[in-house]
Order: structure tokens, then sequence, then C-alpha cells
């Protein structure tokens, strides 16, 4: 199964770079990119008794700015100084962050062999760049809060923790659905 | 019985950091193969036309059920050394909540957006920025949270566990429910693309 | 052989492991077949023991890197408890929370329960685990109330002082030459969380969460 993925990948890249110019790649079947992506997390469970994560890794950069700013303020905060000291040294020597700076890596890597990487902004036809970035920013602020609310994101908590069927996790993925699926219409300018 | 290695003490605290490093490539690989560096692709999930969030998140959830499962019961893997996240009901499910909102109007969740900036989304970077804006709003609430955050604590609680049933039969019914979900995916994704 | 699509083969094949996952036990470490050989090198070369007054180090030390188990009866272990232990009755020990990557060290009365819980561990395939040799009556014996040496020779002398050292650090004192002191009526020093023995808190489990 592993070799159908690497092979669909590599199909998937070669395409691009056969008709380099002429438009992106399309995307992977979803089916096996989900395998290849559960065979990713299957790999940390097993090298690692634990999963990916995303959030965490930001929560870091957080911390650590804000101990730079006013030191004694994040000492005297059990949320940042569980980030500060992770029994490891640097706070940026983590799992998380090492593994978010790959996840830089391997998106662009992935992106530039399907002719996929450009610069824009993702927005439907019917919003201003300045509104989207705007409603991005917004979005953005709302998971961070959401994230740390819930110990994780769709990464650390729906994805790793779902694969080892953790309650939580499970009742964090329906309610990340139902609240995206409740709010979408209102948000549809945004997209369609 | 050997692994989960790390845990084992097969390797150390700065060969973990190199192995997180790859992992994470191969992380940002598949989501970009799927599709998720893009906002749109990833929002077309909640207007019916494009199920690939769907699709990809279970197909992967379940490739490492089915996996981790089989890896312990050949006594390959120690699961009880796997780590399974402590369950906080209600601050889960109010964190839920609001990642779904972030994710409708953000457009991406905290992996996809690295993604997204990793190939030049610029909306992206912008969420990126708002993800940090709202950790630190939280952290500088988080003495008044406090009591909440920590609020209904079940342990690392499994859903085998809570529903008093055998690990295999909650395995065979998420991987059922997936599969049916995935041939309903499709009929929807029809019908919904066609409009 | 029915023409199925990649998407359809994979849907086959993951309802097939699913089907089967049903008859299967992912938990299958609790049943580990024992290397007899290994087991009796392991006894007879004394792996498999720490002492009271090395167990004493430790705890003076603040390492934090092993769990100690007391697996007395909880009334024993209400009156007394090495600082640090947790107790855990034989019987409750395959369900307690003890993972395979801990080092285990287990004490008794005299040290023959904590050694067939050590069989018993490590018929469950636990890899690092060790008994307080002597048990909680070396405890008492070596750390809390240790006799003065009959020969007064400097290094027994020097031996003795960090004795004394160690036995007032755990709230016990040393007996003096000659003096028979009957077990029984030494009176054991309470334990309790304001107690000045300070167990250096379990090393933080590094985050793994987000």
């Amino acid at each position: 199964m592993a070799a159908t993925v690497a092979t669909e990948a590599m199909k998937a890249g070669a395409a691009a770079r056969h008709e380099a110019g002429t438009g992106p790649a399309p995307y992977m079947n979803p089916y096996l990119a989900g395998v290849g992506l559960g065979l990713v997390l299957l790999a940390t469970f097993v090298l690692m008794g634990r999963g990916l994560g995303a959030s965490g890794a930001f929560t870091s950069v957080v911390a650590v700015a804000v101990e730079a700013a006013a030191p004694e303020h994040a000492r005297a905060n059990e949320f940042y100084v569980g980030y500060l000291e992770n029994g490891f040294g640097h706070p940026f020597k983590s799992f998380l962050v090492f593994e978010v700076l790959g996840l830089i890596v391997g998106g662009f890597l992935s992106g530039a062999l399907a002719g996929r990487n450009r610069r824009t902004v993702e927005k439907g036809p019917r919003i201003s760049t300045r509104g989207r970035l705007g409603l991005a920013f917004l979005g953005g602020g709302l998971m961070g809060v959401g994230s740390k609310l819930a110990r994780g994101c769709t990464s650390g908590q729906a994805l790793s923790g779902g694969a080892v069927l953790s309650v939580g996790s499970w009742a964090f993925m329906l309610m990340v659905f139902a609240g995206a699926y409740a709010l979408a219409y209102f948000v549809r300018r945004q997209w369609l | 019985m050997i692994a989960p290695f790390f845990k084992y003490g097969l390797f150390g605290d700065e060969a973990s950091l190199i192995l997180a490093f790859l992992v994470g490539i191969g992380f940002g690989f598949f989501l970009e193969r799927a599709g998720f560096g893009s906002a749109r692709k990833l929002t077309a999930q909640f207007y019916l036309t494009d199920l690939t969030v769907f699709k990809v998140m279970f197909t992967a959830i379940i490739t490492a059920l089915l996996g981790i499962f089989y890896l312990s019961w050949i006594g390959w893997v120690d699961l009880s050394l796997v780590y399974v996240p402590n369950t906080y009901l209600a601050p889960q499910i109010l964190g839920g909540l609001l990642l779904g909102f972030g994710f409708i109007v953000g457009g991406y969740c905290p992996g996809t957006s690295v993604v997204g900036t990793a190939t030049g989304r610029f909306d992206g970077f912008i969420f990126l920025l708002g993800l940090m804006a709202g950790i630190f709003a939280f952290g500088e609430a988080y003495p008044l949270l406090e009591g909440f955050v920590n609020s209904t604590d079940l342990g690392p609680i499994t859903l085998p566990e809570a529903l008093h049933v055998s690990y295999g039969l909650v395995v065979f019914a998420v991987v059922a429910l997936a599969v049916v979900g995935f041939w309903g995916a499709g009929i929807v994704e029809r019908r919904f693309a066609a409009r | 052989m029915p023409k199925l699509s990649t998407n359809q083969w994979l849907a086959v094949v993951a309802l097939l492991l699913g089907a089967l996952a049903v008859v299967g036990e992912p938990y299958a470490g609790t049943r580990t077949s024992l290397d007899a050989r290994e087991l009796a090198m392991i006894v007879e070369g004394r792996a498999d023991h720490v002492t009271a007054p090395e167990l004493a180090d430790w705890i003076m030390q603040g390492q934090t890197d092993y769990r100690l188990i007391d697996i007395r009866e909880d009334t024993a272990y209400a009156r007394y408890h090495i600082p640090g232990a947790e107790n855990v009755q034989i019987r409750e020990l395959p369900e307690y929370p003890l993972f395979r990557n801990e080092r285990i060290v287990l004490y008794s009365g005299g040290g023959i329960h904590a050694a067939q819980a050590w069989f018993l561990l490590k018929a469950m395939g636990f890899p690092g685990v060790y008994t307080v040799l002597g048990g909680f009556d070396a405890w008492i014996d070596e750390v809390l109330y240790p006799a003065a040496p009959s020969a007064t020779t400097p290094e027994s002398m020097a031996e003795f002082e960090r004795a004394e050292a160690v036995a007032a650090f755990f709230g016990g004192s040393p007996r003096g030459a000659g003096e028979e002191g009957e077990l029984q009526e030494l009176a054991l020093p309470s334990v309790d969380l304001t107690s000045p023995v300070i167990v250096a808190p379990r090393k933080k489990r590094r985050k793994e969460g987000c």
C-alpha cells in the first residue's frame, strides 16, 4: 500500500514536471493521500509513541516571545511555563517545533513538484483581498483560542487523538465539523 | 516488544528532533498533495461541493488506527505506551466549536495554514499571525480560564473503555462508518457540485 | 477476480482488516512468555535488587527516574512507608498503571512478596524491575535505625557517621553500640506531606499534546 501511495505521488510530480508551464498538476487521489498521511501518523506512533500536532509549536513561539518581552509576567503564568519548560532545554527544542519546520519543507516540496507554489491569496470572487485577510486573521484568532481550550487542533486532537480512539478527540472532531457547518452560510461570500 | 522506540530509549532527545523534522516533511508533503494548502479546497467541504477534507482525514485516521491496532496485536508495539490525550470534555467541546468557527472564517487549521504559507498563500500567513494572537489572548486570560480548562477531566479515556466494548469492535465500527461515509460523500458531491 | 478501482480496493482492504479486528486484542502485552534461563541469570547475577541504603541515596539525591511500589497491606502503608512509595496490593498489580519503560522498585515487609511480584512483572514483560533487598525490614534496620559498628576503626566510624546523617534525613536515629533495639518498639517516624523529607516531584512528563 505504501508503494502504491509513493508511486501515485511520484506520478503526480512527474505529470507536473512534464507539463511545466501549462498549469499546476491535479491533486492526488484523496484516499491515497489519506493513506499516506495515515502511514506518516502511524510511523510517528511507532517511533515516538505520540502523535502529530501543529498548534503546540506556535504556542512555544508565543511563550518565548512573551518571556522575551516580560520575563516575570511569563514566569507567573502556568500556561506559558508549561511551554517554556519542556524538560529538554530551550523551549524550541521540542518535537512539535521541529515537526512544523519539516511541515514547511514538505509542503513546499510537494507544491514545487506539482507546480502549485505561487504567491496568491485564497478567496472567492466576491470578497476583497483586504476583507479576506481580515477574516483570515480573525479565523486564526478564533482557532488560537479554540485549540488551546481543546488542548490541540485538527492534527493533535482530531487526527492523532482520533486514531487512538480518545473520547475527547472524537467529541472535539464532531464539534469542529458542527461549528464550521453552522457558520458556513454566513461567510459564503468569502468562498463562493 | 520494542516499539514505541523512543519510550524504550532506543534513541535520545536529539535524535527525536531529527525524526520530528523528517516526520513533518512527510506530513506536509501529503497535506499539500491532498490539496490542503488551499483554503478554497479546504472550505469547499462545508459547502458540500468537495468533501476531500472528510475523505483524507478519515482515511488517515483509519489507516493509523488499523496500523497501530495490528502492530499492537502481534506484539510489536506496546499500545499502553502510545500517548492518548486526556479527555477534558467541556473545554474540548467548546474548543472544537470555536475551532470550527475559525476554520470556516479563516479558511485553514494550524497545520494546513503552515502548508498554505509554504506554498505562497499570503492569507495562510495572516492566519498564522491571527493564530498566535489568539494563543496570546488565551495565555493572558489563562488565570481566569484555568478552572474551566481543567474541568471535566476524564483522564486518558478511550471509546472502548467508555462504551465498555472491545477495542477491536470500535475499530471495526469506525472503519465501517468511514467507508459508508466515503460512499455517501461521492453521492453528496455529485449532487452539490452539479448545482 | 472482479475488476475494482483503486478506491474500491482500498475500501475492501479496510473493511476486511476492520472485520478481522473484532477478534483482536491490542493490549496483548500482558501475555508474554518467560525466558527461564534469562530470569535465572538475572537472579544469580544479583541484578534484580537494590539495597535499602542505595534506595535512600536515590531519594536523598532527588532521583525520580524510578517508581517505588509498596506491596504491603494498606494499613501498614498508612502507618509508615518509604517516602515516594505507591501502595499497590499484589492482586492489583496486573491492572495497575505501570509502564514497561519505567524502572520499578518493589518492596514488601520481608521481601518474599516483593520477589513474587517481581516474577509477576517479569512475566508481563517489564524489563526494569527490582526489589529492595531485605524489604521494609532492611529499610528500618539499615536506613532508619542503623546499628553502631562493634569495632571502632576509622573507616567503620566514618561509615556510621554517614549512616547517621541518612537516618536523620529520614527522621530516624542510630542505635547505640550493643543496644539490641527491638524493632517493634522503635517508633516509626511519621510520614505526612509536611514532613521534612521532601521527595522531589516526579519528573514532569514531557508535553505530548499540542
